[in-house]
């Protein structure tokens, strides 16, 4: 299951923000091959922090046939045990020095995040070594992860927002492509079949170093960590590379949905499209420019109207989400009322007609750059921040080199590319509407 | 900000230690200088009062810059609960020197030179902030100081901003959690405003009079109510000859700060409540009174939420987790001006009880109280609150964030002296304070009782 949609809007962020004032980030980042794994690490002016982050293709669009929820169980039982050690050991090790290192597996690819002072970089390159390479699979820690994940799902479906994106994922995707969800029901059945051997067969073939990025980001020593990497993990083999699906074709999905959630104050609402494009498309910087235009921040064009001046909103926004891997998908986010719902999907319509018909105008795209340039200097500023970028960057396929070359993209961008991309790719006419909640008779 | 309960990664916020050197104190006009404890100097601006805080780091070219309003729910009173963080929502709305109107405004500026900034209310505070490239400053700080007191207070603002904030209102009361959490705060303060989360109620946020708010604004927005703080990469003389600049054209406050007064009554008996609505799964909660984040008993508190709660070796994670009895729980250590709460909060797994879970939570505490913890376990989670503290100096932001607690609290060296306290804690103090504050008649305990839809959930 896609359990790291936060972090996977975080990282689209991050990675899409403006232009450096500052040195290249290309010329501080050291990229290495080592035992088959792409290691960059990225000393910062910050004192003794590492941040980690990493990832693998063993998402949940690599499950065998015969079972959906094996990629996630393997993801999850990474840290119940190894050949050497059980959790609370390996916990202990961690915790005992305040370290943190956790997994999380979407569609395509299992992420690795971790944090630790920076005399314990050792320890963490070593653990994180162990629980990817030796995982134990016991069969009572199985039992012990299936019972949670059956609990964490089940309280999943009281969440109007957990149950809006499932809806959308599922109406704007076709079965098979990595970015549509299964079935909640269908999910935790599988999960429960699930066995020791499916683990064990599926980690065999998809874990290894083959297409495995580390990336290290702080107060880094950046030989010490190349060679906290050779001990952890020579000899290391398999593994595939990053797989490349096919584009969605249009699902034949109702256009106006409902989960009906009882007893909720307030609906979620996702209301958008999948877009046929990856994140290196040619039009997809310019989709990007135009939608922030359009729904990021307090002064794009939604949070101005629906939120600030017609009151009708806490949150609402647009954003191009999921298309790192593979194609993506447009949407705008906002949360309402179920008394002020109506009132809310026709303030955003007469929005997004209003953007979609007429496009954006030179000022605002002129303010639009001048953003993306100083978001990058915030957000570049902490180790997370940083990291996140280095990892999208790669994912992407450009290289620790694009966090500088983004900008100078943005720069070059003219307002004609801008709204030519958003009326090429923006259909509003297709759009699927998911309202989740207590929806009112008269907005079904 | 506006939950009683702490997430976790929130309550430990102890921080820093010897991250920079001691900076020397620079010699501006118009400015006292108070102390320098750990890298952070303290400024008194003579002609009005506001505190100032410099806290140089040049690791990036950025800076963050925080003004912090001693005034948070805390302040309110029946009928204007939410005020607070409704004023703040309206600090939004412009002055007549910046205002949307303009293309001036404080998020059209902010957003033009790409910022990451907002502002938040909690119990003891409000604070308005931006992290920004250091050749911003001067224009934020400029904007800033102007809406201290030239705000625009106006019903055609109030009236659509109120929806805005009663739909933050209700996304809160989507959340199981959260709802038991306000009505546990409710029935753990009888007297003092900690009663009424920093929301407020439903109808105070609907009727609230523009007069009222005001009122509020005119009683509590002054320099001599306020602390500036400015970290990152910034010349300190350069920042406090602005700070002279733009808030030395305001006097102090025309009368004196009001002070919140009212003191909760001692609790003589456990007590108890039920939140019964739509949902899939229970959550058990037992909160227990704890002290002023000033209390010297704050760090073994510190220390024994960490044993009691974090990671996979804390003692409630093998009782409940490891057990399937629950699929989470979390320990949560207020920490504010005032008496505050140990929150534990447990979310069920299907089938189990709620008295079960209550019972292990229950015994688990005991144990702590009769055998003490050992010193592996405190330890460990010493070493767990100083490299979280560690990791919150990963960037100016982070930084401002945690000392921004620390000033609402009411002493900010705290930031800087609470990590060798902490390094301090012995298990014989975890082991007393286990049996000073976890008792059964200092506690409320609360049931989240879902109402499960009678047809299956969905089929997604």
């Amino acid at each position: 299951m896609k359990t790291s949609f936060r972090l996977l809007l975080a990282v689209l962020v991050l990675a899409t923000a403006g232009a450096t004032a500052r040195a290249a980030v290309a010329d501080n980042a050291v990229r290495t091959s080592i035992a088959g794994i792409d290691v960059i690490a990225y000393p910062t002016g910050v004192k003794n922090v590492v941040t980690f982050r990493g990832s693998l293709p063993a998402g949940d669009s690599l499950a065998p046939e015969h079972n959906i929820a094996v990629p996630t169980l393997v993801g999850a039982m990474l840290d119940q045990g190894t050949l050497k050690q059980d959790k609370f050991a390996l916990a202990q090790k961690l915790e005992s020095v305040g370290a943190t290192l956790s997994f999380s597996v979407d569609g395509t690819m299992l992420t690795i995040s971790g944090k630790c002072l920076a005399q314990d970089m050792p320890l963490v390159i070593s653990l994180l070594a162990e629980q990817l390479r030796e995982p134990a699979f016991p069969a009572s820690e199985l039992e012990k992860v299936k019972k949670q994940l059956a609990g964490d799902f089940q309280r999943a479906l009281e969440s109007t927002d957990y149950r809006a994106n499932l809806a959308f994922s599922q109406a704007v995707y076709p079965i098979g492509h990595p970015n549509r969800d299964a079935p909640t029901e269908e999910f935790l059945a599988a999960v429960q079949s699930a066995t020791v051997d499916d683990l064990r067969a599926f980690h065999r073939t998809y874990y290894g170093p083959a297409a495995f990025t580390l990336i290290a980001v702080g107060d880094v020593d950046p030989t010490a960590l190349q060679a906290e990497v050779t001990k952890a993990f020579s000899g290391w083999t398999g593994g595939k590379p990053t797989p490349a699906p096919a584009r969605a074709r249009p699902t034949d999905a109702a256009k106006d949905q409902v989960v009906f959630i009882a007893d909720k104050t307030n609906v979620s609402m996702i209301w958008g499209q999948a877009t046929g494009l990856k994140y290196n498309d040619p039009d997809t910087l310019a989709l990007r420019v135009g939608t922030n235009i359009f729904g990021s921040g307090f002064t794009g064009r939604l949070m101005a109207n629906v939120r600030d001046r017609e009151g009708l909103t806490y949150g609402i926004y647009s954003a191009v989400l999921n298309d790192t891997h593979t194609d993506g998908d447009w949407r705008i986010v906002a949360n309402f009322s179920p008394e002020l719902l109506e009132q809310g999907i026709a303030s955003t319509q007469r929005q997004l007609t209003e953007w979609s018909t007429k496009g954006v105008s030179p000022e605002e795209f002129a303010r639009e750059q001048s953003n993306y340039i100083g978001t990058y200097k915030v957000t570049l500023a902490t180790t997370t921040g940083m990291a996140n970028a280095l990892l999208a960057s790669v994912q992407r396929g450009y290289g620790v080199s694009w966090p500088d070359e983004l900008p100078k993209r943005v720069a070059a961008m003219t307002v004609n590319e801008v709204n030519s991309a958003i009326k090429k790719h923006v259909r509003p006419e297709s759009l699927v509407l998911i309202k989740s909640g207590t929806v009112p008779e008269r907005a079904k | 900000m506006k939950a009683r309960f702490l997430p976790l990664v929130l309550v430990v916020l102890s921080v820093l230690g010897a991250r920079a050197a001691t900076p020397v104190p620079v010699q501006v006009d118009g400015f006292s200088f108070v102390k320098t404890v750990g890298p952070i100097s303290e400024y008194t601006l003579a002609s009005n009062g506001l505190s100032v805080l410099l806290l140089p780091d040049m690791s990036s070219p950025t800076v963050t810059f925080m003004v912090t309003y001693r005034v948070g729910s805390r302040n309110e009173v029946t009928g204007t609960t939410g005020a607070t963080h409704l004023l703040e929502h309206l600090m939004f709305k412009g002055t007549p020197n910046y205002n949307r109107e303009k293309g001036n405004s404080v998020d059209q500026f902010l957003e033009r030179v790409g910022a990451n900034f907002n502002a938040t209310t909690w119990l003891d505070r409000t604070n308005y902030y931006a992290t920004i490239g250091s050749e911003h400053l001067e224009g934020y700080l400029a904007i800033e100081a102007d809406r201290m007191r030239n705000l625009w207070l106006r019903e055609s603002d109030r009236q659509p901003e109120m929806t805005v904030v009663r739909n933050e209102f209700e996304i809160g009361e989507n959340n199981p959690t959260e709802a038991l959490d306000k009505e546990i705060g409710a029935a753990a303060y009888m007297a003092h405003p900690y009663h009424h989360s920093t929301i407020g109620w439903r109808s105070d946020i609907e009727k609230v009079s523009i007069e009222k708010l005001k009122e509020f604004y005119d009683t509590f927005y002054w320099p001599d109510n306020a602390t500036v703080t400015v970290i990152g990469d910034f010349d300190p003389a350069a920042t406090l000859g602005l700070i002279k600049k733009y808030y030395g054209v305001y006097p102090k406050a025309p009368a004196p700060i009001p002070q919140v007064y009212t003191e909760e009554p001692e609790q003589t008996g456990p007590r108890r409540v039920t939140v019964k609505r739509a949902g899939q799964l229970g959550v058990v909660g037992v909160a227990y009174k704890t002290p002023s984040r000033r209390s010297p008993d704050m760090p073994a508190l510190q220390v024994l939420d960490a044993i009691l709660g974090r990671g996979k070796g804390s003692r409630f994670y093998r009782a409940l987790v490891d057990t399937n009895l629950t699929t989470g729980v979390g320990v949560g250590t207020g920490q504010f001006h005032d008496p505050s709460l140990l929150n534990i909060y447990a979310d069920l797994a299907p089938g189990v009880a709620h008295a079960q879970v209550e019972q292990v939570i229950l015994a688990e505490i005991e144990r702590i109280k009769k055998d003490g913890v050992t010193a592996a376990e405190v330890s460990a989670a010493i070493n767990q609150i100083l490299a979280q503290s560690a990791f919150r100096g990963d960037g100016s932001f982070a930084m401002a964030s945690t000392l921004n607690e620390f000033i609402a609290s009411g002493d900010w060296t705290l930031y800087v002296t609470f990590d060798d306290a902490i390094s301090k804690v012995t298990p014989d103090d975890v082991r007393r304070v286990a049996n000073l504050y976890l008792l059964e008649d200092q506690s409320t305990s609360g049931w989240f009782i879902p109402i499960v839809p009678a047809a299956p959930a969905a089929n997604n």
